[in-house]
């Protein structure tokens, strides 16, 4: 074990830039990784969100553009195999302009009507405070992403939407009391603002453009309908049937969206991937390399350690030992970097108001280490079998 | 304490068109405990018949038996074994691993033992003691002269209580007075120890302190006697 490291150090600069290979192999590993984890985390979130139910959207070439009005929520209960239909509001928390890069679509203002909850199966839990109340007002629940940006705890009272940077005259701003924040669910929810349907309705009336303002009441207002079918209806079809039966409204089947989610899926899963094979060419080449050039320069100690009784596993094993070394070593300092440079973004990102890029897993970190020991032990592998079959003359006469 | 037979043992090797004969036909007996040594002109074979006995090779045809052991039938591991458990190696150069300390090469051997040996580290201290190097026992082999080098390379092939000590040419590499030194602590060690040796030697001072010369031709075994007080001083 000794002699292995004395190995290492003896050439120092080759085993430096071996461990540099596999430290680059390894951080590509744990900062794509940890960038796919973040989004394939929101992506799970998004699919379980929008699988229970039919989002249901005003008709593109509908009178107000985007602008839905609660009485279709009644026409769409008509239809045959729907149990619920919630008009729900969304509006943004910023007034401003945000050009942050985002996954998710930004901080929002969600409200649903009251009495709906209980359909969803996308359920939340409280990690202080409670529930809004329904039918209230100016009360607020916030999710755990937005919480930690405005820096608010429960009983904290904050302005929706958030002033602009620039005077606006036309702004108007609400202040609510923060009655509950939620436990953070890793996805979209960890954004949300959630206030009372009144209270969105009002939001959302004030964010649309002056010259609707005018003619519409805000008290009829709704960005869209959450649709929830009868046991047993498949949403896709009731999607279709609400299309057909109801005028100015335009349902998404959930599979398009779930579909629409799992394609980013795979595109951030091929990054993972890309970046793992990558990282694989990159620290596996330099581990053979290292370990080649060692059976060359070493060739004459193989022989004579044959000499004074070394068997084919006794080198094949001490080359294979010092390979995962390497491995390890590399993996080690690679792991660090990435988790201190994943770690300082997203705390840069955080104190910017905006949200985390990446998420370090610990399936991730597992993968990481698994990858760039076997990755050692594997490049070993080809230096060690050739070492290990030389003939002891041979190697022992080398010049 | 070995007894070591060679029959009819012949080396060749393909050169091309031409065929080396490097050992064409000898046979010898070696008794336990003797100390034997093969000289030669360059070229006659002296380190082809020292890695046959060694086991490091493989002969063309004829046997090697050692004890009674044909290790014609053994495979590479069981050699290994052999040359591990039973057979010590002194080399003309390169005997000590540069990233181990004295101590470290010295206990080599016990390394790779089928079965560790919990006084292997004694003996290797008191093998470090005999050489008269317990004081360099952690000096690195860029830090010892060659005729230290070669004591710790003597000690080395002691530790696993050997039958058999082969050294090729193990004084070809340093001056008279050292080589003298390194003579008689091997003689020393084959008379306390019992421990057979065959060592291969260009200098006739050398062989005149062993109990038998072996001199070989082309391969092929020219002379073999026994040495007196008198033939030793030739
Ligand atoms: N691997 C090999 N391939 C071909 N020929 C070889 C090989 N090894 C040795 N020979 C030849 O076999 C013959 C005997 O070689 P060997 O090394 O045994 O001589 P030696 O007596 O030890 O010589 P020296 O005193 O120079 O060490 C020589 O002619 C040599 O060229
Ligand atoms: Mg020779």
């Amino acid at each position: 074990m000794l002699e292995i490291l004395r190995n290492l150090t003896r050439r120092k600069l080759r085993t430096a830039l071996t461990v540099l290979g596999i430290t680059i192999g390894v951080l590509a590993l744990t900062t794509m990784g940890s960038l796919a984890e973040k989004s394939n985390s929101l992506i799970d979130g998004g699919v379980h969100y929008f699988r229970d139910h039919v989002s249901v959207a005003a008709a593109s070439n509908g009178g107000f553009g985007g602008i839905l009005t609660i009485d279709k929520a009644k026409d769409v209960l008509k239809v045959d195999g729907v149990q619920a239909a919630c008009a729900d509001t969304g509006s943004n928390v910023k007034t401003d302009l945000d050009l942050s890069f985002n996954f998710g679509p930004g901080d929002q203002v969600i409200a649903e009507q009251p009495g709906c909850q209980q359909y969803s199966t996308f359920k939340f839990s409280y990690a202080g405070g409670h529930a809004i109340d329904d039918y209230g007002s100016g009360q607020l629940v916030l999710g755990s992403d937005i919480a930690r940006e405005y820096k608010k705890k429960v009983g904290d009272s904050m302005e929706l939407p958030q002033p602009p940077k620039k005077f606006n005259p036309d702004f108007v701003g609400h202040q609510f009391t923060i009655v509950g924040i939620l436990e953070k669910t890793l996805t979209a929810p960890d954004s949300f603002a959630i206030v009372s349907f009144r209270d969105g309705q009002m939001l959302f009336g004030d964010s649309l453009p002056s010259a609707l303002k005018g003619h519409v009441d805000a008290t009829q207002l709704a960005t869209g309908i959450n649709v929830y079918g009868k046991p047993g209806v498949d949403l896709d079809t009731l999607a279709n049937r609400i299309n057909d039966q109801v005028a100015g409204v335009r349902a998404i089947p959930p599979s398009t969206l779930v579909k629409a989610f799992e394609t980013a899926s795979v595109v951030l899963t091929g990054i993972t991937t890309g970046s793992a094979l990558l990282a694989l060419v990159i620290g596996g080449l330099s581990v053979i390399n290292t370990m080649l050039m060692a059976v060359t320069e070493r060739v004459r100690e193989i022989g004579l350690k044959k000499a004074v009784g070394a068997r084919t596993r006794h080198i094949l094993v001490e080359f294979i030992t010092e390979a995962t070394i390497i491995g390890a070593i590399g993996g080690a300092i690679g792991l660090l970097v990435g988790w201190a440079l994943t770690t300082v973004v997203n705390a840069g990102l955080t104190s910017n108001n905006q949200a985390e890029l990446f998420l370090l897993t610990l399936r991730l970190v597992g993968l990481a280490v698994a990858f760039a020991v076997g990755l050692g032990a594997l490049a070993g592998v080809i230096p060690a079998l050739r070492a290990a079959r030389l003939d002891p003359v041979t190697a022992l006469r080398h010049q | 304490m070995a007894r070591i037979e060679l029959v009819d043992l012949t080396k060749h090797y393909k050169q091309g068109r031409n065929l080396v004969r490097a050992l064409d036909g000898v046979s010898l007996t070696i008794e336990r405990g003797e100390f034997v040594s093969v000289v030669g002109r360059s070229g006659s074979g002296k380190t082809t018949l020292l890695d046959l006995l060694g086991l490091l090779l493989k002969p063309t045809s004829g046997r090697v038996i050692i004890d009674g052991v044909d290790t014609a039938d053994l495979g590479d591991g069981d050699r290994a074994i052999m040359r591990g458990e039973r057979i010590g190696f002194i080399f003309q150069e390169f005997n000590l691993l540069p990233t181990l300390n004295a101590l470290e090469n010295v206990m080599l051997p016990l390394r790779y033992r089928r079965h560790r040996d919990p006084e292997g580290k004694a003996r290797a201290l008191e093998l470090l003691g005999a050489v008269d190097l317990l004081d360099r026992m952690d000096h690195k082999p860029s830090e010892l002269s060659g005729g230290q080098a070669q004591r710790v390379a003597i000690a080395r092939s002691m530790v696993n209580n050997p039958a058999l000590v082969l050294g090729d040419e193990p004084t070809g590499e340093v001056d008279s007075e050292t080589s003298m030194q390194l003579i008689d602590l091997m003689r020393k060690m084959n008379r306390e120890r019992g421990v057979t040796f065959v060592i291969v030697t260009h200098d006739m001072e050398i062989a005149g302190r062993t109990d038998r010369m072996i001199r070989l031709r082309d391969g092929r075994v020219a002379s073999d006697e026994p040495l007196g007080a008198q033939t030793a001083a030739v």
